[in-house]
């Protein structure tokens, strides 16, 4: 709280609290002024009434010179203590009896045109005449004290308390309306402040919405800059397989076996850039998984020659096979993508070259048994800060343009898809050690069917195909015929229809995107046109491949080799 | 005891302090003229019956018997009015001739003669006046010299009887007052 002063000085209080004290003294002032004209008169009112009393009283005494007659009945007004002197005088003006108190009181002669003098000057003086039956006898003259002072003090002393006790009450009610005005200032300065503090809190919050949003958008960019670029430098590291393979495949008198080595290193390499496109197909739309029980010895030695490819030179490959009939359950090409994603990283740790060791072992978790594969390799490492992230989606050590950070989550997210766990340990300048934990199976090895020998024998039936892309349209046209088919084409939806209504075909072979028409609405509308006609869509889309089959269509994903575009025709015709 | 003492060293004091501005009025004024101005007074402090004394009638002021003041009560009551009506003075010898008159000085030769004038007036609603030279015979109002001063004794018993009223401030005057139902 304020001291009193301080709110006293600066408030509009003051004005009115000085304007009612003065008000009050003025009032004061005139009710003792009024007072005391008021008693004068009341004083007079009483001399002239206690003269005229002895006026009457004395007229006979008058009548009759009665001097001692006359000197009793003034001595009865003598008693009252406040007159002064008292005097009858005759009709010729002369003293005929009186008293007096103090010397020269009384005029020696009185008539009709007495004024008082300076002796009664501070008197109340009444001069009455005394008369009886309508005849002037004399003058009574009668000089009073007014009331003593203290008397008159005492009653002006009262007007003045009850005046101070008024100004009191004034002065307490304005102090107090000022501390409350005071007070209620206050309140609102401090409303005032919070109102202020709350809306720029609020453009604050709004600024950090705005900052969040370009991060957000920045991040964003970031995200789909690095998951470009790292498809791009996947894509390249296979075509770079498959470019070179080619490159030698056309040298002349090539050794048949080189040639088969190359040849089977370009489909190798063809079959993981199919991989990386499904991969990212399941990271937009979750993929289901397609288990199949696998020995993991197999699958780390099958998959040698793809590393030796893939790492290059310096990377020394070496596996150490610890886990004898391992079975696992697990989608094959999820597997394998998983085992090149952590060896890549593995070689990107070693950029000066070094060994990277492929592990099998058999682990028991938690009382289940379980097949651990680790990729290990005497890298760089990473320090604790970067093997907390490791697993989020984006994160990348890579520089941009060389990964997509989506690696180790994909492996992550498949390891735990599949029953199993991710484990991650590294030493900073020592190298890292990956490893996939999967659910040990008892299950029976399933035998990967060498699809295109066992269904060799030549079908036979015609198919149209509806392909906007010549390239495609035209390996495709080859692959059929090689298989036994005869072939038509139509370039667009339409065309196909047209054709529809003028042959009869045993299969429509369509791609889902094409202009105009796509191959959705092309089968909506041989639906209608040729009820029963067997139709197989294609696409490299999920978008589609999910709207496809969201409409019971059956759908083959591109990129399709012969030996499954051969299985889902077969399918298609039942 | 004490306070009459009191009052009495007042009004010796008033008296002394006074002493020097009152006049000595009655010093060498003669008896008689004291008297004759008293009389026409008199009719300020009495009430007649109005039948007595009618609005605007004359106050009648007789000299029963002798005449005491050498013609000096006419000059008196000349310049004198009471209540508006002025006063007539006449001479009468007897009470055959005084039926009219409100107030009487009654003065006989002697005491005895007095008297016979008073019972002349019996039974009359007027004031009778007498005077302590002409015996000590009283009217209602009788005149006597006290401490060489002019005073007077009032009956009020016998002028209430003859139907008067006398104000209390003459009888305040009064040396005695013999008031009704005392005898």
């Amino acid at each position: 709280m304020k001291p009193a002063s301080s709110f006293l000085v600066h408030d509009r209080t003051l004005p009115a609290i000085a304007a009612a004290i003065f008000l009050l003294l003025l009032a004061g002032g005139a009710a003792i002024v009024q007072n005391e004209a008021a008693y004068y008169q009341q004083a007079e009112r009483e001399a002239r009434v206690k003269a005229e009393i002895l006026a009457a009283s004395i007229s006979a005494a008058l009548d009759f010179d009665d001097v001692i007659a006359a000197q009793e009945a003034v001595n009865a007004v003598r008693v009252d203590r406040q007159v002064r002197a008292v005097g009858v005088y005759g009709l010729s003006g002369t003293l005929f009896a009186g008293y007096q108190r103090g010397a020269n009181m009384l005029p020696p002669e009185i008539n009709e045109s007495w004024e008082p003098g300076s002796a009664e000057a501070e008197l109340i003086v009444a001069q009455v005449p005394v008369e009886n039956m309508g005849e002037r006898l004399g003058f009574v003259h009668l000089a009073a004290d007014p009331e003593p002072l203290s008397n008159r003090i005492g009653r002006i002393l009262l007007i003045g308390l009850l005046m101070i006790m008024a100004l009191l009450v004034i002065v307490v009610l304005g102090v107090g309306q000022a501390a409350l005005r005071s007070a209620n200032r206050e309140l609102k300065a401090r409303a005032d402040a919070l109102t202020s503090a709350n809306s720029e809190l609020q453009v604050q919050v709004e600024e950090r919405h705005k900052a969040e949003e370009h991060l957000r958008q920045a991040q964003k960019m970031q995200a789909l800059g690095q998951l470009t670029g790292g498809i791009a430098h996947d894509f390249n590291n296979l075509l770079t397989v498959i470019q070179g393979s080619a490159e030698i495949l056309r040298r002349p008198k090539l050794e048949e076996a080189k040639r088969f080595r190359y040849a089977d290193a370009v489909a190798q390499a063809s079959d993981r850039a199919a991989a990386l496109t499904s991969q990212l197909l399941a990271f937009g739309r979750r993929q289901a998984l397609q288990p199949e029980v696998i020995d993991i010895n197999d699958l780390v030695t099958g998959m040698s020659d793809l590393l030796d490819r893939t790492l290059g030179d310096r990377i020394e490959v070496r596996t150490e096979l610890h886990c004898d009939h391992c079975l696992v359950e697990a989608d094959r090409a999820q597997l394998e993508s998983a085992v090149l994603n952590l060896a890549v990283n593995a070689r990107d740790a070693m950029p000066e070259g070094g060994r990277l060791t492929v592990i099998t072992a058999p682990v028991e978790e938690n009382g289940t048994l379980m097949v651990a594969l680790t990729v290990r390799d005497a890298g760089t490492g990473m320090d604790a800060e970067t093997l907390g992230r490791v697993l989020e989606p984006f994160f990348t050590t890579k520089a941009p343009g060389q990964g997509t950070g989506l690696g180790l989550s994909q492996v992550y997210g498949f390891a735990t898809q599949s029953g199993g766990d991710l484990r991650i340990e590294s030493t900073p300048g020592e190298g890292s050690a990956v490893t996939i934990l999967l659910p040990k199976s008892v299950g029976e090895i399933s035998q990967q069917k060498p699809c295109n020998e066992a269904q060799s024998s030549r079908r036979s039936g015609t198919i149209l195909l509806v392909e906007d892309n010549d390239e495609v349209a035209a390996f495709a046209e080859d692959l059929l015929r090689e298989l036994g088919y005869s072939v038509a084409r139509a370039s667009n939806g339409n065309e196909a229809i047209a054709q529809v209504e003028q042959c009869d075909f045993d299969l429509i072979f369509s791609d889902v995107m094409m202009p105009g028409m796509s191959g959705i609405a092309l089968a909506e509308e041989l639906g209608r046109l040729r009820p029963g006609l067997p139709i197989l869509l294609t696409t490299g889309f999920s978008s589609e491949i999910a709207a496809a089959e969201g409409k019971r269509h059956r759908v083959l994903q591109k990129p399709y080799r012969s030996a499954t575009l051969t299985a889902a025709i077969d399918e298609a015709l039942g | 005891m004490c306070m009459r003492n009191r009052v009495f060293a007042v009004l010796l004091f008033a008296a002394l302090s006074l002493g020097p501005l009152l006049a000595p009025l009655h010093a060498q004024v003669p008896q008689e003229e004291v008297e004759a101005a008293y009389l026409s007074k008199f009719a300020r402090y009495v009430a007649w019956p109005s039948t007595r004394l009618p609005g605007g009638a004359e106050i009648q002021l007789c000299l029963v018997g002798q005449d005491p003041f050498n013609r000096k009560l006419d000059e008196i009551a000349a310049g004198e009015t009471i209540g508006g009506r002025s006063i007539s003075v006449r001479q009468v010898s007897s009470g055959r001739g005084a039926a009219g008159c409100h107030i009487s000085f009654v003065q006989g030769s002697n005491a005895e003669e007095t008297r016979s004038l008073l019972n002349g007036l019996d039974g009359l609603s007027m004031l009778t006046v007498t005077s302590a030279r002409s015996g000590s015979v009283g009217g209602m109002i009788h005149f006597v010299v006290r401490d060489q001063r002019v005073r007077f004794y009032v009956d009020d018993a016998e002028a209430s009887r003859r139907g008067l009223s006398i104000s209390s401030r003459l009888l305040a005057l009064a040396l005695a007052v013999r008031r009704q139902g005392s005898r």
